[in-house]
């Protein structure tokens, strides 16, 4: 298509969704920062409602701009405990917030990345438009969201996709699929950043990209991240291990900028 | 080279059928339902609802011979019957114990029976083929009314809700943690599915309808890249074969409108098939 052609129908797609109000997806949030990015205290949970309990009376302060490792054997609860933050489930007992607010669904601050992102396969979407849906969380319900924006560039740059950008999702590999969705989360500026497992699938070269974008320290975002590794913990400002149903600070955040200096 | 007067001949058949004003009005029809089924299809398709999509343009069926047996809108009760399919499905689902396959295929077979049981009640004074298989003759401006005034409505559904619906399509999860509501988008589209069945019940039939929300969308997902591609190949074999098939069914009486348009639209989904780039 000419550009002329798609200006007409961005012009036409524009007028149809002018004549409809604006919904945002969630009521703003209006918590005020507090210098706490993650708080509980009490916590018990189960990854089923109506399951055992992964871990209970737990309890943790994470600071903001804190890079959090959190570690513990399989099936501990360190995917539960993640999903809780995210708002994806609630927890059976106890409080937490999460920058200053009960975790719930909508909250465009929190970015959630799963251990297997559960795409549906063969969708036909570009990786561009896949990180572009980051925006989504600034714009409600019936807007129209730029397309080629500066803002998706730079994330593209930034987790090094830009060449591969006009490429299908489902022909990238696992770890160029995980930056992808970490620059999803960086469109959406996210403040804290909750990811599960996120080396698991990656081969060296992702995993260099990636490591260089969550230890970065001009960029303020707070990472709780599960991890099997112990160097990924090593890495890390603080750990919490998540053991036999409790969960230990078994390296404090102090003044977390002494580390990476 | 032909002889002039094949050449004719064939021209002939082209032109024929549109002189004649009920095959205009199936073609304006089978246009417009082609376009809003192949922009729902791709959704049906990606998001592999052809079970539902089958079971919902089934229920059809009871519903306009119940609405028949009552004197009410036969679209208003095809749209009843699809919609009651479509929740009934969801609460049979809501519990452990029946998965939600297990659950549409209760709700079709169940809703379907009720339609035979409808229509041998019905059958000394009616005749019910072109419900089942779609009829070319039966679109009367009424009927082209209710198709445009449905795509419409479905097409605009579609584009005002387009960045949300392909979100939760491709990625459930994350239009959850927005607050994009997927259960309800989910609902949204069932809904829109059912309208867009009821439009075309009359070209294509109750038993066929489904076919136009698969074929031309599985069609375009091989040829196309993202989701705006994807229907617009889907229209194009919808509108193609929809137009080829009413032809069909015009020079080949014994064949219902229904059966053409399906075969028609069946043969660009076969090329493609073989002779697409696999991706």
């Amino acid at each position: 298509m000419s550009p002329a052609h798609h200006r007409f129908w961005a012009e036409l797609h524009g007028a149809v969704l002018d004549l409809l109000p604006t919904l945002p997806y969630a009521p703003a949030e209006t918590a005020t920062p507090s210098g706490v990015a993650v708080w509980a205290e009490g916590l018990a949970a189960s990854a089923r409602p109506d399951g055992v309990l992964a871990f209970s009376e737990a309890a943790c302060e994470i600071p903001v701009g804190c890079r959090t490792a959190l570690v513990g054997p399989n099936g501990s609860g360190k995917s539960t405990l993640l999903r809780i933050l995210a708002g994806l489930i609630p927890p059976r007992a106890g409080a937490v917030k999460v920058l200053g607010a009960s975790p719930a669904l909508g909250r465009r601050r929190v970015a959630y990345l799963a251990q297997r992102p559960d795409l549906t396969p063969d969708f036909p979407i570009t990786l561009r438009r896949l990180v572009q849906t980051g925006k989504y969380a600034h714009h409600g319900w019936f807007e129209e969201c730029g397309h080629g924006d500066e803002e998706v560039d730079q994330a593209l740059r930034l987790l090094e996709l830009s060449d591969l950008a006009d490429r299908a999702v489902h022909s990238l590999s696992g770890g160029q699929l995980q930056r992808a969705l970490l620059a999803r989360a960086t469109v959406q500026r996210a403040e804290l950043l909750l990811l599960d497992e996120p080396y698991a699938a990656l081969d060296l070269a992702s995993r260099g990209i990636v490591e260089r974008f969550l230890t970065d320290r001009t960029r303020p975002f707070t990472v709780v991240m599960a991890t099997h590794d112990p160097a990924d913990a090593r890495r890390s400002d603080q750990v919490l291990e998540l053991r036999e149903g409790s969960l230990r600070l078994i390296h404090a955040c102090a003044g977390h900028d002494h580390r990476h200096a | 080279m032909r002889a002039p007067g094949t050449t004719t001949a064939m021209l002939d058949s082209l032109l024929a059928p549109l002189r004649e004003e009920f095959f205009l009005r199936a073609l304006a029809a089978v246009v417009l339902s082609g376009v809003t089924c192949a922009c729902l299809g791709a959704y049906v398709v990606l998001r592999r609802m052809a079970f539902v999509s089958t079971a919902l343009t089934h229920s059809i069926l009871p519903g306009v011979v119940g609405a028949l047996l009552l004197g009410i809108s036969p679209y208003l009760g095809a749209l009843a019957a699809a919609l009651l399919t479509a929740a009934g499905a969801a609460w049979l689902a809501s519990r452990r114990g029946t998965s939600e396959d297990s659950a549409i295929g209760v709700m079709l077979s169940v809703m379907f029976a009720g339609g035979i049981a409808l229509m041998q009640q019905a059958h000394s004074w009616r005749d019910f083929t072109g419900l089942l298989f779609g009829s070319v003759v039966s679109v009367g401006p009424a009927d082209l009314l209710v198709v445009g005034l449905t795509a419409l409505v479905v097409l605009l559904s579609l584009r005002a809700l387009h960045k949300e619906l392909e979100l939760a399509a491709f990625d459930e999860e994350y239009a959850r943690l927005l607050g994009a509501r997927p259960g309800l988008l989910r609902a949204v589209l069932l809904a829109l599915v059912a309208l867009g069945a009821v439009a075309c019940v009359r070209l294509v039939g109750a038993l066929l309808t489904t076919a136009l929300f698969v074929i031309p969308a599985a069609t375009g997902v091989l040829l196309g890249r993202t989701l705006p591609r994807v229907m617009a190949w889907g229209a194009c074999v919808a509108v193609g074969g929809g137009i080829g098939g009413l032809y069909l069914s015009y020079h080949v009486p014994s064949v219902p409108s229904g059966a053409g348009i399906v075969l028609c639209c069946a043969l660009p989904y076969l090329l493609a098939r073989v002779f697409a780039p696999r991706r």
